[in-house]
């Protein structure tokens, strides 16, 4: 094959497939769908053979333990995300900057084949209202459809009705939170061994991302914090929330008002005008840049699938699951970077890389120069859209340059062990998730509308 | 005047208290201010007592789960998902009566006596559940294994109650889990599944086929 037959075309998304979880749901080819969903399904059956096995074993010899049986899944799960490896595992480097993002992207990929779960029987969601509020759906409502409409990461979502309302009800899967835990510990030893990390390095990550992934299965959170930036967020322009009602949502339930709209992929397909698509594109942008540099804290799971284009072309939010909050100490070396003016003093920019981990203490200076340079280079990637009061995202060459420099990273082996702190996980998964949608979307955005808050020295 | 539920309960209250069965109706009776005849016009003994707790339960549930509105809509895969929820959030409530009496029974492969009256009144509830299923060909009938599907459900049943006697977890989520998943299985076991097909197919091959004279058998 040639080179060429390797690169995946910038125009298809892939190159970013980023946010990576979600996003590959809606950004990559059909066809490629299909057949990761086959290989999560084979895989499936794989891990549900090493049940059977474990099992029929443990009928001779009761004393056997688990971790055989952990080994033997760990394993099939290794395979499987391997394969998958191509586009999905370079861009995970890409993002990362280094391999902070492989194992999430190792996670989310795990954790997607575990909640493409059958959807929740009828008498289970009956069960998880008595369990919560006592009372069955239809006594709560004035109609509850009992066939979900649509599948949330790690529920599904219920349509119903109250006084004339229509509402959205998403309910969670039961044992989600739980297996979180033991899926990621299951996962670990498998990912030193593939990132050839050490094992502190990537507690430091893994342990990152098992909060975030456990602060989603919490709905009463998730009721609170939606308020929270709706209420927050509300003077923004063509943004528009749902309510919430506290009263009908639970530690299972969330209740929100339904919001009546179209998901990217069905937007792009009425061939919106450039003018709309700019629109939404701004409500993006400001979103984003609205919550990083003033709230400091973002909706760190920019998923096409949490966002709803309404029929009078705004861009509603449906999902605050997932929210990075940003600590000062990481906010400012970060984000000054992307001002030339910081970018210019090469003293001061490495004293903002060391303090971001990027370069550790006992770097020689050769190895300085050298993260010195690689590291500039991606923050100047990632700064572009900041350079100028606006950008144009439908640009391939500007995700074609995103990509090419992942690929030469991946291969270099200084970026085997881990640099950059924790933080860079989901920051860099928002930030490279909201520029690929916007990519998608082929808006241009003023992009001075919230600009970071800048430090010019250290 | 005793009635079979004010006996049930002061049973329930004394093994629960004493941690095991009164030493003879005559002291139980003696006790609860009634006479030893009073009890014998309800009950013929203890083990009477505890079975009727546990048949109790299932009609309680049925009798819910009926109720509800949603009920005549459901096939019969939501129903027995739904006689499960309904029975194993109901005895959440008396959860340490119910494991106090299955850790009495002797371990073995026949059915604890304490639950033969809930056992019957399962089966029937499965019966009938079941027949619907056929009928409406949401499950495959097959020679002489749909006989045996209500065997397959009651087997469930107890893989599920001694799942949650030893469910640790918050709420009983477990066992929620378990119920989903294993209620789920069951049914596609009971549906039309490649399994039939295959075997569909090997009776072809074999009738058609020749497929003994190439195999050189």
């Amino acid at each position: 094959m040639t080179d060429e037959n390797n690169k995946v075309s910038p125009t298809g998304g892939d190159p970013i497939a980023i946010g990576l979880e979600g996003a590959s749901e809606q950004n990559s080819m059909p066809t490629t769908k299909v057949q990761r969903s086959a290989k999560f399904v084979t895989t499936g059956i794989k891990i549900g053979g090493n049940y059977i096995k474990h099992y029929s074993k443990k009928l001779f010899n009761p004393d056997m333990d688990k971790s055989e049986l952990n080994e033997d899944n760990a394993t099939d799960i290794y395979k499987s995300l391997s394969e998958l490896k191509g586009s999905a595992l370079k861009v995970a480097q890409m993002l990362s900057m280094d391999k902070n993002l492989l194992p999430q992207a190792y996670v989310d990929k795990f954790t997607q084949s575990q909640y493409n779960a059958p959807p929740l029987s009828g008498p289970l969601i009956v069960q998880t209202f008595r369990k919560y509020f006592g009372k069955n759906p239809d006594q709560i409502f004035d109609k509850f459809n009992i066939r979900s409409t649509n599948a949330a990461s790690i529920g599904q979502v219920h349509e119903a009705e109250l006084n004339g309302k229509r509402l959205a009800v998403k309910i969670q899967y039961p044992g989600v939170g739980d297996s979180i835990s033991s899926d990621l510990k299951l996962v670990k030893p498998f990912a030193f061994r593939m990132l050839g990390m050490s094992e502190r390095d990537l507690e430091i990550y893994m342990r990152e991302v098992e909060e975030r992934l456990l602060e989603e299965t919490d709905y009463e959170l998730e009721v609170r914090r939606s308020v929270e930036f709706s209420t927050a967020c509300a003077n923004l322009d063509n943004v528009v929330f749902p309510n919430y009602y506290p009263e009908l949502s639970s530690k299972r339930i969330i209740t929100m008002d339904w919001l009546e709209g179209k998901h990217l992929r069905e937007f792009l397909a009425t061939n919106p005008s450039q003018e709309l698509r700019n629109q939404i594109g701004q409500a993006l942008w400001d979103f984003y840049n609205f919550q990083q540099h003033e709230l400091r804290a973002v909706h760190a799971d920019p998923h096409p699938g949490n966002f709803l284009i309404t029929p009078d072309g705004k861009l509603g939010v449906i999902d605050f699951g997932c929210i990075k909050e940003m600590p000062e100490d990481f906010y400012y070396p970060f984000f000054s970077l992307t001002s030339t003016n910081l970018l210019d003093n090469k003293v001061e920019t490495i004293k903002a890389f060391r303090q971001l981990d990027m370069i550790h203490k006992d770097d020689s200076p050769a190895q300085i120069e050298f993260y010195y340079t690689q590291f500039r280079e991606m923050i100047e990637l990632f700064a572009m859209p900041y350079l100028h009061d606006h950008f144009d995202f439908s640009q391939t060459a500007f995700f074609d340059q995103l990509y090419r420099f992942g690929e030469r990273l991946s291969k270099l082996p200084e970026f085997k062990q881990a640099r950059g702190v924790k933080h860079f996980i989901y920051v860099n998964r928002t930030n490279f998730g909201l520029y690929n949608i916007l990519h998608e979307l082929k808006a241009q955005v003023k992009t001075d509308t919230y600009k970071p808050h800048v430090v010019l020295e250290y | 005047m005793a009635t079979i539920e004010s006996i049930q309960n002061a049973y329930i209250d004394y093994v629960l208290t004493e941690g095991e069965q009164p030493k003879s109706v005559y002291i139980f009776a003696k006790q609860n201010e009634m006479t030893e005849a009073e009890f014998y016009q309800f009950f013929g003994s203890f083990e009477a007592v505890e079975q009727n707790i546990w048949a109790e339960f299932a009609r309680k549930t049925l009798m819910e789960i009926r109720g509800q509105e949603i009920w005549g809509g459901y096939s019969a895969r939501e129903k027995a998902l739904s006689f499960f929820y309904g029975f194993f959030e109901l005895i959440k409530n008396s959860r340490s009566f119910a494991i106090y009496t299955i850790n009495k029974q002797p371990k073995g492969f026949t059915t604890p006596r304490v639950f033969e009256q809930l056992k019957d009144i399962y089966e029937n509830f499965a019966d009938e559940i079941l027949k619907e299923g056929l009928e409406s060909s949401e499950l495959s009938d097959r020679k002489f294994f749909s006989k045996r599907y209500k065997d397959a459900l009651w087997v469930q049943f107890v893989f599920v109650l001694n799942f949650w006697v030893n469910d640790n977890s918050a709420g009983f989520e477990k066992t929620d889990e378990a119920i989903e998943k294993g209620v789920n299985v069951t049914f596609d076991l009971f549906q039309r599944s490649p399994i039939d097909n295959l075997f569909e197919y090997g009776k072809f091959l074999v009738k058609n086929g020749g497929i003994k004279d190439k195999m050189g058998f």
